[in-house]
């Protein structure tokens, strides 16, 4: 069991350096990408400081909060899309049957999967995320890496646990898609402050924002044992619950010849 | 092992979307769905020994990818079982990984910015090969395949036939016992495809390896296979050895003949004249009715210029099977 | 002109086809426009009745306005085929034709479009409606006016984001350059009107592309006045006739440029 652990582990990783040197094989571009993506998410600066010179706190949030939440966002979207880029076109590769070499091989189907592409511009939302800790609160960036991770893997079940929709329903990359640019598009706004009533209610089930960004968001300013205890179980929870739809899926699982079906 | 792949009663059926044409029919079926079903495999059984080269044939979409696919634990059967060297695919895939090796004609599976030598390197990892072991096999593998010209050259640097040669070479490193081919040859020019075929012949001469192929190329089938089954509709319609197909099918004999003055040759019982211009026939002449003698006792050896007796090409025998179990 | 007209209704012939991936992609407009209408319910829940002039409606058809003409102008097919055309010499191909390559491109670009803004702009109304209600102080009168310079905004961000495209002759990539503009239309000209910023930046930013694009005819939509509207007729037409020519002339120098490189 731990040799098999660690032989799947050796393989990931593998993959990951692998994709990570094609990447970076025009360093110049590289270079580019990277930084881009910490401007692109440093302008937004300038529309909080317009926001709070019109009211001085969002629900409690104030600027350092606000930035907390976008470092929060942005590393937890950078370590998933560094190490698990596939999790977010996973209908995609069900669909185009590109689930048949990891099928192949006697290695876990779902990590192989998920490991097997890298997003390299996301590697600037993690810095900027970094960036951002160590210049609004250094002392936290412990507990702030902890937190990433776990957002990291929530954020990566979520996309795993809609996207594997797809080996029931054609045409669900939809599904896929509205949850997690809605996940990216609240968890960059005080949401948990200024939405009220069903809204709300969204935010803690279908797009569950509150477990993933504003919670670890809040534990990170002011650690306390029960909000721990539900990230930590809604981690485990969402991960649980996606790992085993996929392999449900798989049973269910076409390769491509449902699509030459679909032609005649 | 008495069998190297064992298949009881297996069908596979897709529900397959059926849906109107235009913007109207999108929305009707978006509404309600319509299915129907159909049977990719419909309840085939075969059994393939361990060694043996075996081709398996059918026309598009018969059902042999499907089958492959169930084979290798890629798709859940809906129906029967499949033992796959003693281990059921479905439920135990990562435990046959290690005993099955996988060419996917279309679908590379290497990683082009990598030297096929470290694409090797990757997939020993896979397999969990130690670093000893996978470098000798690395070596013998290269050696065996005479590799050494492009190993340390990136894979998409490498010519068609080099890629494909190193595919099928990757899925060995794990010392297979069967190797499934997906149409290996499909897009490859003639010398590279007799290229590949003795490298699929020396495998299994020198590993044993047993070999699963399909392929559209009745020169894969003629050059590697004693055992040919066809398949279509998901039925299998024929499961022989390469001999009896021939012994069965080949009573029929194609007689060219260039004569010197025009003849008539057509009264013969048993004798079809497929082509004739001027003094030159072509002729068809069924073996049990008559034989080659009594058709070259009835032409003057002095009017004779040239004559070529041949067999029916192994595609056209092929092509009437897959006719007759249409018919059926 | 009528061929013109032709590759447009071509190009609106073939994006129908894929109408119901448009229908699709107004989710994301929705989510956007949501989060923003939720954010200023919240700004004015402390008595404010106006912020800098606006009302909360107004606040909200601002901002449901202005991404609407960013969602459906940001057409990156096109814009990155012109630059790749450009980059790889296959220009050539768009010169020799009996049309005018710059031409072909608006017709294109607006073909493209144009079934994406009528679904965008049903669905966004009915959406700010939905939201907030109908407008007070709009009237049908004014629709042909507001109309007018909508459509210039769409066209003068389509040129922008063409001459940026131009830049190909001479740079090896303008994306730096167009990433700065797409940056600054979307930060600063789609989520406030100008009179929210500090009065110094005010200045600035009514001589900016902002104004031409986003602000004015938005403006005129939220808050009719014929002062207004000759102004922001009057920037427009500066900018279209400034920004055709400087394109006309890069265009015309790239090209030569590229006759003497061989393409």
């Amino acid at each position: 069991m731990l040799t098999a652990a660690k032989n799947q582990l050796r393989v990931s990783a593998l993959s990951i350096k692998y994709n990570l040197m094609r990447e970076m094989t025009n360093h110049a571009s590289f270079i580019i990408s990277v930084i881009f993506m910490m401007l692109n998410n440093a302008t937004f600066i300038i529309q909080w400081i317009i926001l709070f010179s019109i009211r001085s706190d969002f629900g409690g949030y104030r600027m350092k909060q606000v930035m907390l939440l976008w470092a929060i966002a942005c590393s937890s979207y950078g370590i998933a899309h560094i190490l698990f880029n596939k999790a977010f076109t996973i209908s995609d590769s069900i669909m185009k049957g590109q689930l048949d070499s990891f099928l192949v091989q006697p290695k876990n189907v779902l990590i192989s999967l998920i490991t097997s592409e890298t997003n390299t511009s996301s590697i600037g939302d993690l810095l900027y995320g970094i960036v951002v800790v160590l210049i609004v609160c250094p002392e936290k960036i412990g507990i702030y890496f902890l937190f990433s991770i776990f957002s990291a893997i929530s954020f990566t079940a979520i996309a795993i646990q809609f996207g594997s929709f797809a080996f029931w329903i054609v045409r669900s990359d939809v599904i896929a898609d509205y949850v997690i640019s809605s996940m990216i598009h609240f968890s960059t706004y005080p949401a948990d402050g200024i939405f009220k009533g069903v809204t709300k209610l969204i935010l803690y089930t279908i797009v569950p924002v509150e477990f993933v960004n504003y919670m670890p968001l809040r534990l990170i300013l002011h650690f306390n044992f029960e909000e721990f205890l539900y990230v930590l179980l809604f981690s485990v929870g969402i991960t649980t619950i996606a790992i085993v739809t996929f392999y449900r899926g798989l049973r269910h699982y076409s390769s491509t010849n449902l699509m030459c079906g679909r032609i005649n | 092992m008495d069998y190297a792949i064992q298949v009881t009663n297996l069908k596979k059926t897709y529900k397959v979307k059926q849906k109107e044409k235009g913007l109207i029919g999108s929305m009707k079926s978006f509404i309600h769905p319509m299915y129907k079903e159909i049977d990719a495999v419909d309840n085939i059984s075969f059994s393939v020994t361990p060694g043996e080269v075996i081709a398996f044939l059918g026309p598009n979409g018969a059902g042999k990818s499907t089958t492959i696919k169930m084979l290798t634990g890629i798709l859940y059967p809906n129906q029967g079982y499949c033992k796959v060297w003693g281990l059921d695919p479905s439920k135990h895939r990562k435990k046959l990984a290690y005993h099955i090796g996988t060419v996917f004609g279309q679908k590379e599976q290497l990683w082009m910015h990598l030297t096929p030598y470290d694409n090797f390197q990757f997939f020993a990892a896979v397999y969990d090969m130690k670093k000893e072991e996978a470098n000798q096999r690395i070596q013998e593998l290269i050696e065996v395949f005479e590799l050494e010209e492009f190993v340390n050259t990136p894979v998409r640097n490498l010519s068609l036939g080099q890629r494909i040669r190193c595919e099928i070479v990757t899925s060995l490193i794990h010392h297979p016992d069967i190797l499934f081919l997906d149409e290996p040859t499909i897009g490859l020019d003639p010398v590279v495809k007799e290229n590949i075929r003795s490298l699929i012949k020396k495998m299994n001469k020198e590993f044993h390896t047993t070999i699963f192929l399909t392929s559209h190329d009745i020169g894969d089938i003629e050059k590697l296979c004693k055992r040919i089954i066809i398949v279509n509709h998901g039925k299998i319609v024929l499961d022989d050895s390469m001999e009896e197909i021939k012994y069965h099918y080949l009573h029929k004999k194609i007689l060219e003949v260039k004569l010197k003055e025009e003849m008539e040759l057509s009264h013969i019982p048993g004798v079809t004249v497929i082509k004739s211009k001027g003094a030159n026939l072509k002729l068809e002449l069924d073996t049990n009715v008559t034989t080659v003698g009594e058709v070259m006792n009835q032409i003057d050896t002095n009017n004779l210029i040239d004559i070529n007796i041949s067999n029916i090409p192994l595609e056209q025998i092929i092509t009437q099977i897959y006719k007759r179990g249409d018919e059926s | 002109m009528r061929k013109y007209w032709f590759i447009f209704k071509t190009t609106v012939m073939e994006s129908i086809q894929y109408i119901l991936n448009t229908i699709i992609g107004f989710f994301t407009y929705f989510i956007v426009t949501f989060v923003f209408f939720q954010l200023w319910v919240y700004i004015y829940s402390d008595g404010q009745n106006t912020i800098a002039g606006y009302g909360l409606k107004q606040m909200v058809w601002y901002v449901m306005l202005t991404e609407l003409m960013w969602f459906v102008n940001s057409n990156h097919t096109l814009l990155s085929q012109m630059s790749n055309d450009i980059r790889s010499g296959g220009i050539a191909y768009g010169i020799n034709k009996p049309y005018h390559y710059l031409l072909y491109c608006v017709a294109k670009h607006f073909g493209d479009i144009a079934v994406r803004f009528v679904i965008y702009l049903v669905l966004g109304v009915l959406l700010g409606i939905l939201f907030v209600g109908p407008l007070d102080n709009f009237c049908l009168w004014q629709l042909p006016f507001v109309s007018i310079t909508f459509i210039l905004g769409m066209t003068l961000n389509a040129l922008i984001r063409m001459l940026i495209n131009i830049l190909c002759f001479w740079m090896e990539d303008a994306k730096p350059i167009q990433w700065i503009y797409d940056k600054f239309i979307i930060v600063i000209g789609t989520t406030f009107p100008i009179e929210i910023f500090p009065r110094w930046a005010q200045g600035a930013l009514r001589f900016s592309p902002i104004f031409v694009i986003t602000y004015g005819p938005v403006k005129l939509i939220i808050d009719f006045s014929f002062p207004l509207l000759f102004q922001v007729l009057a920037a427009q037409l500066a900018y279209l006739v400034s920004v055709a020519l400087i394109m006309y002339f890069l265009y015309q120098k790239g090209v030569k440029r590229l006759n003497v490189n061989g393409g």
